[in-house]
């Protein structure tokens, strides 16, 4: 529709039409070229780098094909890594979107005082996922910890929780959804919001209980805004690696070992650009993959 | 109207009922707030103990671990004698630099996807708003910073700023929003021999507030806590930033707990502080890139 | 018209892109380091040589590393200078990015550095990092846990066995509260799980670092020197319950607030509980323990400084490195710099002859000045230190919290010669 009525203007005005061709051009060309080449070029750059073994002595970059391929396809902590990131998604997505639901809900409800409510909520979002990281590390531990504190007053004994391989991957998962839910249920509010009181009332009137009209009319509604957040969180939750450099560094015994954080590793510390690229290119294709299903998926009906 | 009375009725039979929801409601919200707050409290209050005592009151847990119950400056003194003054001037020039010159930029880009039809406009948005939106901008950073060392940008403020100007979710951001102005309000000002500046800067951008304030606090507060790229690309003193301040005081010998929260705190409270006044537009306009 | 606002736009985007330059007689050159109070050092270098300017880059301990790794992996000529953590030497020189200094030392320079430190800064012999400052480990012992417990504490020269320390820890973990875990820890070790501070368990054994080759890990890592060195490692934290686990502490911290007995750990403690003029307990030093049945071996080894190969102020950085590490220089930054111990021996020698070390407790630095010199043990030499060092990190921290011993260090090696695998070539 916007074509149409650009063109007609276009056409009273036909003076200007062949600087209008270029108005659009003019206006991309400040972003598009910054996101060229700050972000595009070292992208290509990097799956580029995947293809490339490069001497560490000298220096020189040889083509190697799928060599850097085929390395890390053989190396079991590559697949140990990718497993830890298959279960980490299969748990925080669906439980980030549950517990984002539930929360949106709560605060839709029109009761006095909140206002207060979102305010507080709205903390965690503002908060840096460097000092969430730092915060909820000292928190966990062990000896000092907090949590561990509150436990020993209800009378449970000292939980590892970042020490212990069966539990630190579930505590970085608190960590990540101690932002992840606050930020996601502020969209789906946001959603809530907009579907209309007369909606849900005739729903009422229809003899539907509130579980019934939750499933057959608010859930409905929020497909679009719940489609976004699931794809977002998807990728956010895959890309997460900053908060395993600051509390676990993958460990104990590699059970959050996260493949960010080994691609992180091995490009940044052990300076193996060739299998961190590989490994980025891989995640890459993995993120495109799952985003491109959930659209497919929820692709609308409308 | 017949309903609605029956309803009330029904209500007015079941007043247990209608207090026993926003009881729970609230109960569940409290114990929501909880878990948000007192990590929170418990980081502020051992900011402002001495580094000794940081974990005196964890363990058995007692109230007084979220009160500064041995209230010092310490902290606050020690990271502001090292030169945190200078890093928060820093980072809130990179930061309004970044919201108002990205922001423009981002601006007429979101402008163009969401007004215009142009070839390969499609092809433009999907490969190189979306893809760069999908890609970890940290995990990219070598080949970035053998571009920004190219230039000879290492150490200068606009290798810290101009990688970070154009941001594809805030392009997306403003598509979403000037996609759904009326278009008779831009074709009443074109008829008007208006250029496209002209209508955007007079037409568009003053029924635009709530999305250019969300555009800025998220431009706004992505700067402000970016650590790893200014890191790697300004390490010189007089060019540090908050979150690369606050990462020093983890020492090879030692961590200053309390300095480390006392910088994060303050790294926080920056944004809380802009976030909340403009809640209801960030809250708004966030939402217009999951609506579409 | 609209043009022209759009092209204005990108100029304004331009001239943000043209960095200001530096016209002067005076070179610039970056050093980048940690956060180490540098400034009275810089200043007095600079006094002296006018014609440099020296600008610091400072970054946290987690962050050095992975910074040095993508500029000078980058082939940057930034940094000019850098310091060095001593093991890497091998690894950065390896790569080619450091300069080899040998024709800026003269040999009675190098003659007053500390062998061991020589060697360390040195690849395929060819110096490539001066060394600035060296390392020791002492115990450090909370005398009244030792009253408390009914023992006397060891004198500032005697060396108890590590078998000695598991026993008397045990009569100095105390449960005040009786809440079943100990408000008085027994001992622990001040950089709890770093191989700079563990690798002479094995090697007090007779255990190596590394294989002849500077590479493989497989038969060293996991042979039986290491397995029991590493099972009485475990037990300290897991079956004797004398040192605590968990993370968020310092061992200096706790020593000073009573609740740890025993540590092992460097010099720069002496002065700092020598001045802190809070300090309630009574606390000493002795020499840094073994095992019975094997020979004393203390860790070594701490900060050196290069020059970037790819600097284009080879002189000036030279020059500074030059003066740091030897001499007027390496005196200041000993006095007024890092708080770490001098790789110099002439240096060391001022511990002797200076009256501030007369008393105790400062002149338990004398003991530690020998002890510097004894029986120390350099890390492992390997042009992957960095990845071998990060894995058994992650190993240690593992054991420590409970990790079986054997398999933990089998899957330390099955990740080391995976990451070895790529310097065969």
């Amino acid at each position: 529709m916007c074509v149409a009525h650009l063109n007609q203007a276009a056409s009273d005005i036909f003076a200007m039409t062949m600087r209008q061709r270029i108005v659009p051009y003019l206006l991309l060309l400040p972003a598009l070229v910054l996101l060229l080449v700050f972000n595009l070029l070292p992208t290509i750059a990097t799956i580029v780098e995947s293809t490339f073994v490069i001497s560490l002595r000298s220096g020189e970059r040889v083509f190697a094909g799928f060599a850097n391929f085929e390395r890390i396809f053989n190396d079991p902590i590559f697949w140990k890594s990718l497993q830890v990131t298959v279960v980490f998604s299969l748990v925080v997505n669906p439980l980030q979107i549950a517990l984002s639901l539930g929360l949106s809900m709560l605060m839709n409800q029109r009761l006095p005082g909140i206002g207060i409510f979102r305010s507080i909520y709205l903390l965690p979002v503002a908060v840096s996922l460097n000092v969430t990281a730092i915060v909820w590390r000292l928190l966990l531990d062990k000896n000092t910890g907090m949590i561990n504190g509150i436990l020993f007053n209800m009378g449970i004994e000292r939980q590892p929780f970042l020490h212990s391989p069966d539990q630190a991957l579930w505590s970085i998962i608190l960590i990540a959804s101690w932002i992840g839910v606050p930020l996601w249920s502020l969209f789906i509010l946001a959603g809530l919001q907009n579907i209309p009181p007369p909606v849900l009332e005739a729903a009422k009137i229809d003899g539907a209980n509130a579980w019934q009209s939750f499933t057959r009319v608010t859930l409905p509604l929020l497909r679009r805004v719940l489609a976004f957040v699931l794809v977002a969180d998807t990728v956010a939750n895959f890309l997460l690696f900053a908060p395993i450099l600051l509390t676990t560094q993958g460990g104990p015994q590699l059970s959050t070992n996260l493949i960010l954080y080994e691609t992180y590793r091995r490009g940044f510390l052990y300076g193996d650009l060739g299998a961190s690229a590989a490994m980025l290119s891989v995640m890459l294709l993995i993120v495109f993959v799952i985003v491109g299903v959930e659209l497919y998926v929820l692709r609308g009906s409308d | 109207m017949n309903a609605h009375v029956t309803r009330r009725a029904r209500r007015n039979r079941k007043p247990l009922r209608a207090y026993l929801l926003p009881a729970l409601v609230y109960c569940l919200l409290i114990i929501g707030v909880l878990i948000v707050v007192i990590p929170l409290m418990w980081a502020a209050a051992a900011s402002f103990t001495p580094n000794h005592k940081v974990f005196e009151y964890a363990y058995p847990f007692s109230w007084r671990a979220l009160l500064p119950v041995d209230f010092t400056l310490e902290a606050y003194e020690n990271i502001f004698a090292r030169g945190f003054g200078q890093s928060i001037t820093n980072t809130l020039f990179l930061a309004f630099v970044t919201v108002f010159v990205g922001g423009a930029a981002n601006a007429l880009a979101g402008f163009a996807f969401g007004r215009f039809e142009f070839r390969g406009k499609n092809a433009l948005f999907m490969v190189i708003v979306m893809l760069t939106f999908l890609v970890p901008v940290d995990l990219t950073a070598i080949p970035r910073y053998i571009l920004i060392n190219n230039f000879g940008w290492i150490n200068t403020w606009q290798g810290l700023l101009v990688p970070g100007l154009a941001n594809s979710l805030v392009i997306f951001l403003f598509r979403q929003f000037f996609a759904e102005i009326p278009q008779e309000l831009i074709d009443a000002a074109r008829v008007d021999g208006a250029s496209w500046l002209r209508v955007l800067w007079s037409i568009v951008l003053p029924i635009s507030k709530p999305v250019l304030v969300a555009a800025g606090l998220l431009m706004f507060i992505s700067q402000w806590n970016s650590f790893f790229w200014p890191l790697l690309v300004a390490p010189r003193q007089e060019l540090r930033v908050v979150q690369v301040e606050i990462s020093l005081a983890v020492g090879q010998y030692g961590t200053i707990w309390n300095e480390l929260l006392a910088g994060s705190m303050i790294a926080a409270i920056v944004p809380i502080l802009l976030v909340m006044p403009f809640q209801r537009y960030y809250v708004q306009a966030i939402t217009g890139t999951g609506l579409e | 018209m609209q043009q022209k606002k759009v092209a204005l736009l990108l100029v304004l985007l331009l001239l943000l892109s043209t960095a200001p330059g530096f016209a002067q007689d005076v070179t610039t050159i970056t050093w980048l380091s940690l956060g180490w109070p540098v400034d009275d050092v810089i200043a007095e270098f600079e006094a002296q040589n006018p014609d440099i300017n020296v600008e610091a880059e400072q970054v946290g301990f987690n962050d050095l590393f992975a910074q040095i790794q993508v500029r000078l992996g980058a082939r940057s000529p930034l940094p000019d200078v850098i310091s060095v953590d001593v093991p890497l030497v091998s690894a950065y020189a390896f790569r080619n990015w450091l300069l080899p200094l040998d024709p800026v030392f003269t040999g009675d320079e190098v003659e007053d550095w500390l062998p061991a430190a020589v060697n360390a800064g040195s690849y395929e012999g060819t110096l490539y990092a001066a060394p600035v400052s060296t390392s020791t480990q002492l115990l450090f012992y909370n005398s009244g846990c030792f009253e408390r417990a009914g023992l006397m504490p060891p004198g500032a020269d005697d060396r108890l066995t590590w078998e000695e320390i598991a026993e008397i820890a045990q009569q100095m973990t105390f449960d005040d509260d009786g809440d079943g875990t100990p408000d008085v820890w027994g001992f622990i070790w001040e950089q709890m799980v770093r191989i700079y501070q563990l690798q002479v368990l094995p090697e007090s054994l007779g255990g190596a670092a590394i294989g002849e080759d500077g590479l493989t890990v497989d038969g060293v890592i996991n042979s039986q020197e290491w397995i029991d060195a590493f099972t009485y490692y475990y037990d300290m934290f897991n079956v004797l319950n004398v040192a605590p686990q968990g993370e968020e502490f310092w061992p200096a911290d706790i020593f000073e607030t009573g609740n740890i007995c025993m540590f092992v750990g460097g010099p720069w403690n002496i002065p700092r509980f020598a001045n802190n003029a809070d300090l309630e307990i009574d606390w000493g030093v002795s020499r840094h323990p073994y095992f019975a049945d094997g020979v004393p071996a203390t860790p070594t080894g701490s900060w050196h400084i290069g020059v970037n190969a790819n600097t284009e102020n080879r002189d000036a950085a030279t020059r500074f490195v030059h003066w740091l590490s030897t001499g007027e220089g390496a005196e200041k930054w000993w006095r007024d710099g890092s708080g770490d111990f001098p790789a110099q021996q002439s240096v060391l020698a001022l511990f002797a002859t200076e009256a501030e070390f007369d008393a105790l407790p400062m002149s338990y630095l004398r003991t530690a000045a020998d002890e510097a010199t004894v029986n120390p043990r350099p890390r492992a030499v390997t042009v992957g230190f960095l990845e071998y060092e990060q894995i058994l990190q992650n190993t240690f921290q593992d054991i420590r919290n409970g990790a079986d011993v054997t398999e933990s260090l089998s899957l330390a090696v099955q990740r080391i010669e995976s990451e070895m695998a790529k310097y065969r070539e």
